[in-house]
């Protein structure tokens, strides 16, 4: 919103923001990355979705309508650029509690001790790539910061990460920038966090945990990695709490899954990677953002029809506003995330099922009646009607969602069946899953190849005839 | 007494990025409103239908020759569509001859 605010006024038309009075810290930091800190905002007071009629005339009448006239007639007072310090600057020194405080004191840490980013640090992880420290991959929103190799570094030693996941963190940056990811929004009132679905060799070689407990802290490749994540989000593209991360809730960042791709193979299955349209066996990072998710416990039988009626069940029940994605605000981004032991892949496997039978029979199966689809649109957008004939009739949408004009026809949560996102992984000896319930276009899954690590560097590690092994 | 345990000595880097944005000028403000062409810009959450009208109906009674041009004209600035609708706004600005913006409904 203040973007369009910010469009208008590059474009020589002053501009008035409405903000409703919780958004007013996150509408301030936003305004200083976007270029323009002195940006005019309206406030609205309260929120508007706990107001009756009376109150919102009241509020609008009484209190925002005289801010937008002063906001477009009257000159707004002179911006001015904060200091700060430089990419290479050394911003703390002393023992490891001074460091820490520092650290925690100017909002730079996750609220966890970090390893004090030092240069000899900084140095060890540029040696896992051939990019140069000042190469920009792109200027990370909301915050407009250059995302840089340097950066990466920094905040790769500050997660704990070992300097041969170098490759895995500037790929994530690189789909951290893509657009179709939309990072913009990562401070989005939802509060969704990132997952980050890791496949190829790379898996083994760096010793991520792809088994029992994949979702579990415990693991340093998938924990530091994980954390890397939002620290990097924290800071260079700028989503602090209270500022520019808005997230009612919020969630810790997750742990890297790391699929099973032993038994992918072994079952005749294509990876998530391959899926996202990679070669099978490439390392790759693939990134998407969820709302939450749950643990489908015991999902039994020993054939896909005994096993899925209950898991397409499930699927529906992690779905709720969330269908503004397939229809509203996203129009065909949802893509819901499935976790899949490798013992429940195994028996749908055997029976000759491909991943594309299993993605066909979650869109068929995992469906609501139509008049609840758009009740749950009106609840959520407090649109008065919601009508998914005139939104076909319109070609906005596909046809199946409106096949007859019967209330309870069963549409599904989706557009298409590839939009539904498999990964095997998990404890290999329990017949469970787990579904993610996704954030559509805020968040939209991106996938990067993972680039080899320096073949000097390799071989260095070689005759180092360490444990680790080089991507 | 301090309570910290100063083990080690630490020169530790910044781990932020310069910003890459300069201060924008904003645009110059209108003397009145009255006779002039106002948009509506909405992110299509939180009542912004209903708090244009409002808008609409109050500020008519102090300037009453203020003209509107309805969101419907823009499409949604958030979501999906959102890059093209923004990177669209100057120009659609141009053609509808606006002459100031309001934009809702959340930050």
């Amino acid at each position: 919103m203040l973007r369009a605010s910010a469009a208008a006024e590059a474009a020589g038309v002053p501009s008035s923001s409405l903000v409703c009075e919780g958004f007013l810290g996150l509408a301030a930091s936003t305004s200083v990355g976007l270029g323009v800190p002195n940006i005019p905002i309206a406030t609205v007071p309260g929120h508007t979705g706990v107001q009756g009629k009376e109150e919102l005339r009241r509020n609008i009448l009484g209190v925002t309508m005289d801010e937008v006239i002063r906001n477009l007639t009257r000159e707004p007072k002179a911006a001015s650029e904060e200091s700060e310090p430089g990419a290479r600057d050394i911003v703390a020194q002393g023992g490891f509690d001074e460091v820490n405080r520092y650290f925690y004191e100017h909002e730079l840490s996750d609220g966890l001790p970090i390893v004090p980013p030092t240069r000899e640090r900084v140095e060890q992880f540029l040696r896992f790539t051939d990019r140069d420290a000042d190469e920009v991959i792109s200027i990370m929103l909301p915050d407009s910061r250059a995302a840089t190799i340097w950066s990466i570094a920094v905040n790769g030693v500050m997660a704990g990460c070992r300097p041969e996941y170098m490759p895995v963190l500037v790929a994530l940056v690189e789909a951290m920038a893509d657009p179709y990811y939309g990072v913009e929004h990562s401070g989005n009132t939802p509060g969704g966090e990132t997952l980050i679905v890791l496949n190829g060799p790379i898996i083994k070689e760096l010793g991520f945990n792809y088994t029992q407990g994949v979702m579990r802290d415990g693991f340093l490749p998938n924990t530091s990695v994980g954390r890397f994540w939002r620290l990097y989000l924290r800071n260079v593209a700028g989503f602090l709490p209270h500022k520019n991360d808005k997230a009612t809730f919020g969630n810790t960042w997750r742990v890297v899954v790391a699929e099973n791709e032993d038994v992918v193979k072994d079952i005749g299955w294509e990876p998530l990677s391959a899926d996202m349209g990679f070669a099978s066996g490439e390392n790759t990072v693939t990134i998407s953002r969820f709302t939450g998710g749950n643990h489908i416990s015991s999902i039994s039988g020993s054939t896909p029809e005994e096993m899925l009626p209950y898991l397409a069940d499930a699927v529906v029940r992690q779905h709720s506003w969330q269908i503004m994605f397939t229809v509203g605000q996203g129009m065909g981004t949802l893509r819901p995330l499935i976790l899949l032991g490798p013992i429940i892949a195994r028996v749908i496997a055997g029976w000759g099922w491909s991943k594309q039978q299993l993605q066909r029979y979650l869109y068929d199966h995992a469906r609501i009646p139509a008049h609840q689809y758009e009740r749950i649109l009106r609840d959520w957008t407090a649109k008065p009607t919601w009508n998914l004939e005139e939104e076909v009739r319109l070609g906005r949408i596909p046809r199946v969602f409106f096949e007859s004009g019967d209330p309870n026809r069963m549409v599904p949560l989706v557009w298409d069946p590839e939009d539904y996102m498999i990964v095997v992984t998990g404890d290999p000896a329990r017949n469970s899953a787990y579904v993610f319930a996704h954030n559509g276009v805020l968040g939209y899954p991106v996938t990067r190849k993972i680039s080899a690590t320096p073949q000097s560097v390799r071989r260095a590690l070689r005759e180092k005839a360490g444990h680790v092994a080089a991507p | 007494m301090s309570d910290f345990v100063n083990e080690g000595h630490y020169e530790a880097l910044w781990p932020r990025s310069p910003r890459q944005v300069q201060l924008q000028p904003l645009a110059q403000r209108l003397d009145t409103l009255e006779g002039k062409t106002i948009a509506q810009l909405w992110d299509f959450v939180f009542r912004g239908d209903e708090v244009y009208a409002l808008l609409e109906e109050g500020l008519k009674t102090r300037y009453p020759n203020i003209r509107w041009v309805s969101y419907k004209e823009f499409g949604n600035t958030h979501g999906g569509e959102e890059r093209e609708v923004v990177a669209s706004l100057a120009r659609r600005f141009k053609e509808l001859e606006v002459d100031a913006s309001i934009s809702g409904m959340g930050a």
